[in-house]
């Protein structure tokens, strides 16, 4: 009974913690198309930055939490630098257009990354107290892994906040929501828009060094991500931030327990519930996804 | 005897808590030019929406030929002979202008699953491309790309789209927008010439171009219609001059 | 009255006219260059190149359909014709070993059958959602094909397939696995099969594609059935990269789960971004630089992500129509 419940305590805070990070990825890619209507297939690249960031910056000497904030701002900063260049241009274009651009721009990202840290996998280093395992009754989990819990909900928590609370958030919540109405209430949608994008790339960065320490750093990190993510928009509805929370946590769920039990074809599963749900509902989870 | 060709009753239409559409009934009458006015946000273009399909109605039905259509997809409806111009312009910019009318032809008339024959051996559909093209007097830009022509030419193309529905009923948003004088009248005229054989459902700021052709004027005002009647009683009607009130578009028809 | 000028062509339609004879003209000789080529360059390596290329050509034509015509983006096109070339290689190592064309037509069909659903699902959604399931579905495929040892050989991929001769009603017209024979086998399959899209999209069916291209709403308001015609060009797209798929195990004898991968995915998309979206032929010309390509840039240098990445960004920017010049959806404006 006891290694029952141990389980079952490792398979909801897996689920937690996966599902987290699908979720800080999601959202920042919705953000971005909300605001943007551009769904930018570089987000994963930006992730995998985020980590490779992280690790560097941990790799010469500062503390895990400093990278934590330092490493999504660097992304950020590139974020923006990809907008003025590349994304603001081309917003005029067809959804096509957008996709296959920025599918160039992820191979380009993924190939900077294989340039300037090679192709091993790395590895962040953690601070000590992380290392260690922390009795939860009968079972004992991770450390770090319960501090990336505490953390994710830290970022969601002050995403909330910010888009609740904050005139910037709330001029972001209108653009996305009324983008024919805002210029009459003296928003200004170009800044709005560019902000939102940096914010969606640093969310991207975040996610990436919270996942540093959970699934390794490799340089393919992000393709993978970047499909979960889609997985979790569809489902979830495009532009639908409600939708996308219910999808990460489902997915997040869903993927832990089909590896645990069936490890190898896990995926498989996650695809097939994905077409299920999209089957019945092809406007996301909540019905509020944009038909685009 | 004018025969009801459209019903709407208890129409209703939600954004999250706001009613866009409250309640509306109305009925559009066969061989008629009814327009449909009322200031910014009354919720015209909601109106059209919900009744072509483009919009789930969040309560009350639509009737059409007698017919329950509320639940009905786009593309059924529009075959049931209920077709739309869109208040920005909506046609196949990247194929020519005669295409345009063609494929739209070609998809009321049947045809679309002949997989080995050329387009052009539809002879039927091609006949009456042409005779559309003529009608509407785009002859000269027939080759052209959609994306080529001028605001004026584009907005007439989206009328001959619709018309190439052969269409019963058919609903125009705002189709003199952008026009100049000289191109409002023209579409006037064809609006009038079209009310003549089939229902005209007109959706319009320009009040001169209300007030000359239509036949019958319901006014919207908050989702609600507040008015409905001869284009003399509109005029008079007190309620309806409140809603404009202050609104630049009330102001040709005082001076009827 | 007799006016002269109205007896006169109007100058567009001569133009047409004028245009589509230079076509027929470069199609007759890339056509006869493709034929005659083992014969003045009896290079093997040059033939089995060539071959590749047709197969990878008839592939990108089918994204080319799916895409340039229907307005349809997939990333992973090429996971059909993965399982066109699994299933044929399948039916021939365990059902038809003797039968060529009973496996290649099983096999398209079953591509075809698993293609339904999958695209009912995705036409459901948007154009942006069916993009990116295109790759969720794409990497489902991808998983099975790698992971599921018993049926697909897993990674070591499918070995042993047979290569039996092909007959044409009872008569032998190539041994088994001659090279020489393959390749005029694929060309006259895949010459038949652009021929047989090439009517296709010059009918009535392909107006209805294009219009839903042009303006998916507008297609809906004049009376079409938007995702019933969205799933007939997909399963037409997906039947096609089946037969590719078929081809291809007939003509390499093998499959591994590569050909289903993100990165060969890539490489279609960008054969048809190469070419020329809505061209046809245009992707037959993408697909012979891309090879061409491949084969120099993975040999040159270990940065060929960086640098596929960046070709596409710039073909993109600068080159929309590719070498065919070809425009249609890529210069589409954004509707709202």
């Amino acid at each position: 009974m006891p290694q029952t419940i141990a389980t079952l305590v490792d398979i909801i805070l897996n689920s937690l913690v996966l599902g987290g990070v699908f979720l800080i990825v999601a959202i920042g890619l919705n953000i971005i198309y909300g605001l943007n209507r551009v769904m930018n297939l570089a987000h994963g690249s930006l992730y995998a930055l985020g980590a490779y960031f992280g690790f560097t910056l941990v790799a010469s000497g500062l503390n895990y939490f400093v990278a934590l904030i330092l490493a999504p701002v660097a992304v950020g900063l590139l974020g923006l630098v990809l907008e003025r260049v590349l994304i603001s241009p081309i917003r005029h274009h067809s959804i096509v257009y957008t996709l296959i651009l920025t599918y160039g721009l992820m191979f380009c990202l993924d190939g900077a990354i294989k340039f300037f840290w090679g192709v091993e996998t790395r590895f962040i280093r953690l601070p000590d107290f992380m290392r260690e395992t922390v009795g939860l009754g009968p079972a004992s989990y991770p450390m770090f892994r319960l501090v990336i819990l505490i953390a994710i909900a830290a970022v969601m928590g002050a995403l909330m906040f910010f888009l609740g609370n904050t005139r910037f958030g709330m001029n972001m919540r209108a653009t996305a929501d009324i983008p024919e109405m805002v210029s009459a209430l003296g928003i200004n949608v170009r800044f709005v828009q560019v902000g939102a994008f940096v914010l969606g790339c640093v969310l991207a960065g975040i996610a990436g060094v919270l996942a540093g320490p959970l699934f390794t750093v490799f340089p393919i990190m992000g393709h993978e991500m970047l499909i979960s993510s889609f997985v979790v928009i569809v489902i979830g509805g495009l532009g639908s931030l409600r939708g996308c929370i219910y999808a990460a946590l489902l997915i997040g769920l869903v993927q832990t327990l089909a590896e645990f039990f069936i490890t190898d074809l896990a995926m498989v599963i996650v695809y097939m519930l994905m077409a299920l749900i999209l089957a019945v509902k092809p406007r996301g989870l909540v019905g509020e996804g944009r038909f685009e | 005897m004018s025969t009801t060709i459209l019903s709407t009753r208890d129409l209703s239409r939600y954004f999250g808590g706001v009613a866009a559409l409250n309640l509306v009934t109305l009925d559009i009458m066969d061989k008629q030019v009814h327009s449909i006015i009322g200031p910014n946000g009354a919720g015209k273009t909601t109106l059209i929406n919900v009744i072509t399909g483009q919009l789930e109605a969040s309560g009350g039905k639509v009737f059409y030929q007698d017919k329950d259509i509320t639940k009905r997809p786009v593309h059924d409806r529009v075959k049931m002979g209920l077709c739309r111009t869109f208040q920005i312009t909506s046609i196949f910019m990247g194929l020519s202008v005669r295409e345009n009318i063609r494929i739209a032809k070609q998809a009321q008339a049947g045809g679309s699953l002949r997989v080995f024959s050329r387009r052009d051996s539809l002879q039927e559909v091609s006949k009456a491309t042409e005779e559309i093209i003529s009608r509407v007097g785009l002859e000269d830009v027939a080759d052209q790309p959609a994306k080529n022509l001028a605001h004026g030419d584009q907005r007439v193309l989206e009328v001959a789209i619709a018309l190439a529905g052969n269409p019963k009923l058919v609903l125009l948003d705002e189709p003199a927008a952008g026009m100049s004088p000289t191109e409002t009248d023209q579409v006037s005229e064809l609006i009038k010439s079209l009310g003549r054989e089939m229902a005209v459902v007109l959706v319009e700021h320009d009040m001169e171009v209300v007030m000359t052709i239509s036949d019958r004027v319901t006014v919207l005002h908050q989702g609600g219609i507040i008015a409905d009647g001869s284009t003399q009683e509109i005029s008079e009607n007190e309620e309806v001059k409140r809603a404009y009130l202050g609104t630049e578009n009330w102001a040709p028809l005082i001076e009827l | 009255m007799n006016n002269i000028h109205t007896a006169a062509m109007p100058a567009p339609a001569l133009k047409r006219m004028r245009a589509s004879k230079l076509n027929l003209l470069l199609f007759l000789t890339g056509v006869t260059v493709v034929a005659i080529l083992p014969l003045i360059l009896p290079n093997k390596f040059y033939l089995r190149l060539t071959n590749e290329i047709m197969i990878y050509g008839l592939l990108a034509m089918s994204l080319d359909l799916l895409l340039g015509y229907t307005g349809l983006l997939s990333f992973m096109h090429n996971a059909y014709l993965g399982i066109g070339a699994y299933a044929t290689g399948i039916l021939l190592i365990h059902v038809f070993p003797e039968s060529l064309w009973l496996a290649i037509i099983g096999g398209v069909l079953i591509t075809v059958l698993i293609s339904a659903p999958v695209g009912w699902v995705q036409v459901r959604t948007g154009g942006l959602a069916f993009a990116l399931l295109t790759v969720a579905f794409g990497m489902m495929f991808y998983t099975v094909g790698w992971k599921w040892y018993s049926l697909t050989g897993g990674d070591d991929g499918l070995m042993g397939v047979p290569q039996p001769d092909i007959t044409f009603f009872g008569i032998k017209i190539v041994s088994s696995g001659d090279s020489f024979g393959i390749y005029y086998f694929t060309l006259i399959i895949v010459l038949g099969l652009f021929l047989l899209t090439w009517r296709v999209v010059h009918s009535p069916l392909g107006a209805v594609l294009e219009a839903i291209r042009e303006n998916e709403q507008r297609a809906a308001f004049i009376g079409i059935n938007v995702r019933l015609y969205k799933l007939i060009g997909w399963m037409m797209a997906c039947g096609l990269a089946g037969v590719a798929g078929s081809i291809y195990i007939l003509y390499r004898g093998y499959t591994g789960p590569g050909v289903m991968s993100a990165f060969a995915g890539a490489g279609v998309l960008m054969m048809v971004l190469l070419g020329g979206m809505g061209s046809l032929w245009g992707p037959f010309l993408g697909a012979a630089v891309f090879i061409f390509m491949q084969d120099y840039i993975s040999t040159m240098t270990e940065h060929w992500e960086f640098f596929v990445g960046l070709v596409v960004i710039l073909l993109v920017l600068f080159m929309p129509g590719g070498l065919a010049g070809f425009y249609g959806i890529m210069t589409k404006p954004r509707g709202e």
